[in-house]
């Protein structure tokens, strides 16, 4: 994106690389000459894509002729955004698509039109799953970790006595002193806890 | 002998809300047609196959699938609106003919079956802005017709004028046809942008501009030399019916009658010859006129009207004319034009303020167009000059 001009968004995708991972095709030549007029580098590719190819911006792929082991990754682990290039309609050749990740899709055959539109919702869509998923996994992570926070305050009720209300203020002040998630608090205050435990029980062992 | 005679196809409303554009198109169109049949170094002459939708959009398709069924026809030079043409393109695609459309339009097209010769985005909202902007100031305010032209130059607008630390003080749209724009115009009133962007279309551009007209005549802060009505799509063919309500105000074209070159000076008397000394020129007459004789000279080397061979003609060179240099881009199929600004004078014409130094290549995507460039100039004090 040229620099300097952080207002004007319409979408530009000067100097993209483009994988087209299609067999020699109309298709292929017609997907190629819409990439080239957005100014996007775009190569044809089959049937297999190398760990270089994900270097690619973006990766149309043939969703007729398509197979599983054509990816350098995991169904649905692509890196970069993939829009799925349909000629059949099956239920089957769709589902398959989709498993592969694909954020977008164009109907085959074909002509002038369609890329632009495909890679501004294939990359909107793919950004926004990316962060999701991010989101996800933290929540998901904070959601695992909820029964060191409870444990912690029962330590810190049980030290300190105090009560919960209270413990869980104290918690917090821990964590923020230390710039620190409160699980990540939890977990040091268990683990220094424990530590103390072990060395009180190592002591009395002697 | 008898020549060979070659059907065209040529599709244009000539009533409705467009009707003056679609006229001025038809007009254009017909005489390239009829200088190319006097001229014997056409070796074929070319018959006219008219259809009028009459503004109507549900007619565009099935007149264009007659034409194109009925009548052996490969090529169809037509379409004011993009709504238009977005009906007829299935129809030409299916029939592996070629559509020239001859207006100014808001881009993100380019297909392979259509010659656009009218300019996109980067040859007129663009050029506009970098006229404006340094002049006038920033903070604008955005009409339009309700549909895709209207929407998509605004958008474009907008993006342009932040970029600047500029604002859109209103942006507001009229459905086709109307003329309900008190309550636009008292907006402008309160908000005082520092120029108004029309991409009004017919009848409600004209009781918009007589509306600001009367504005300016209550209150001296709104004539067009402190706050002018910018447009991209205004252009001869209307003056008669905004009249003076249209002086001062500014627009954008590929052409303007005015534009002193020999090869006007020659068109403009071919013009007057055929249709009274008093005929308007405008654009859409010069671009469709262009349309049809881009196509007579493609037909008269490749021997044929194919359209791949026709194509791969008019693409492949560059053609001198009242247009100025101008060339079909073969990635794109738009055309390179000259833009010029001009400001309307007294007895219905464009007085020119400025033109590029040369053709500017379509960029219907706006790929290589640098948003940072247009800003950096706009916001140059020194370039603060008012012309």
């Amino acid at each position: 994106m040229p620099g300097n001009a952080p207002h004007f968004r319409t979408p530009n995708f000067r100097s993209w690389t483009a994988i087209v991972l299609h067999r020699p095709h109309a298709d292929a030549d017609a997907l190629l000459r819409q990439l080239e007029r957005l100014g996007i580098s775009g190569r044809q590719v089959w049937p297999e894509l190398t760990p270089e190819d994900a270097a690619a911006s973006v990766i149309f792929f043939d969703a007729d002729m398509g197979y599983d082991g054509q990816f350098p990754w995991e169904p649905g682990a692509a890196p970069i955004p993939l829009i799925a290039l349909l000629g059949s309609e099956t239920p089957g050749r769709v589902e398959w698509a989709m498993r592969q990740g694909a954020s977008a899709h164009l109907r085959k055959p074909l002509g002038s039109g369609g890329a632009f539109s495909a890679l501004m919702i294939a990359v909107r869509t793919f950004a926004a799953q990316r962060a999701l998923e991010g989101e996800v996994a933290e929540l998901r992570s904070r959601l695992a970790r909820r029964s060191a926070v409870a444990r912690a305050l029962v330590l810190l009720m049980t030290s300190e006595k105090i009560d919960e209300a209270t413990a869980l203020q104290r918690l917090r002040e821990i964590a923020m002193s230390a710039r620190q998630s409160v699980e990540d608090a939890a977990d040091a205050l268990i683990a220094s806890k424990t530590d103390r435990n072990d060395k009180d029980d190592s002591r009395s062992r002697a | 002998m008898t020549t060979r005679t070659y059907p065209v196809g040529i599709l244009y409303s000539t009533s409705g809300p467009y009707a003056a554009l679609g006229s001025d198109a038809l007009d254009g169109a017909l005489m390239a047609l009829a200088e190319i049949n006097e001229d014997d170094s056409f070796p074929f002459s070319l018959r006219a196959e008219v259809g009028d939708p009459e503004g109507s959009i549900e007619r565009y398709a099935p007149i264009a699938d007659t034409l194109l069924r009925s009548r052996d026809l490969r090529h169809l030079v037509g379409c004011i609106t993009s709504w238009s043409r977005k009906e007829v393109i299935p129809v030409i695609e299916k029939r592996g003919s070629l559509l020239w459309y001859p207006c100014p339009y808001e881009g993100f097209e380019a297909n392979d079956h259509v010659i656009y010769t009218g300019a996109c985005p980067n040859q007129h909202i663009v050029p506009l802005f970098a006229h404006v902007l340094p002049r006038y100031g920033v903070n604008a305010y955005l009409v339009g017709s309700n549909y895709i032209w209207g929407w998509e130059t605004n958008r474009i607008a907008r993006e342009l004028l932040a970029d600047c630390n500029g604002s859109v003080l209103g942006d507001r749209y009229l459905p086709i046809g109307s003329v309900d724009v008190e309550r636009i115009i008292e907006e402008i009133r309160q908000k005082k942008p520092d120029f108004v962007l029309n991409n009004l279309i017919g009848p409600s551009s004209y009781a918009f501009l007589a509306a600001y007209h009367q504005l300016g005549l209550d209150d001296p802060d709104f004539l067009p030399a402190r706050r002018p009505v910018v447009s991209c799509n205004v252009t001869e063919a209307e003056l008669d019916m905004i009249g003076e309500a249209g002086i001062g105000h500014l627009s954008t074209a590929i052409y303007f009658e005015s534009l002193d070159t020999a090869a006007n000076r020659a068109f403009l008397a071919r013009t007057r010859q055929r249709l009274g000394q008093a005929r308007r020129v405008s654009s859409f007459f010069a671009s469709s006129w262009l349309s049809v004789r881009l196509l007579a000279e493609a037909i008269r080397e490749a021997g044929s009207d194919e359209p791949e061979a026709v194509q791969a003609f008019v693409t492949s060179r560059s053609f001198s004319g009242p247009l100025g240099e101008v060339q079909v881009d073969r990635r794109t199929n738009h055309t390179a034009l000259t833009p010029h600004l001009g400001r309307i004078a007294a007895g219905g014409r464009f007085e020119i303020v400025e033109s590029a130094p040369s053709a500017v290549s379509p960029d219907p995507y706006l790929v290589d167009f640098n948003p940072a460039e247009l800003s950096a100039r706009v916001m140059r004090p020194n370039l603060r000059v008012i012309s």
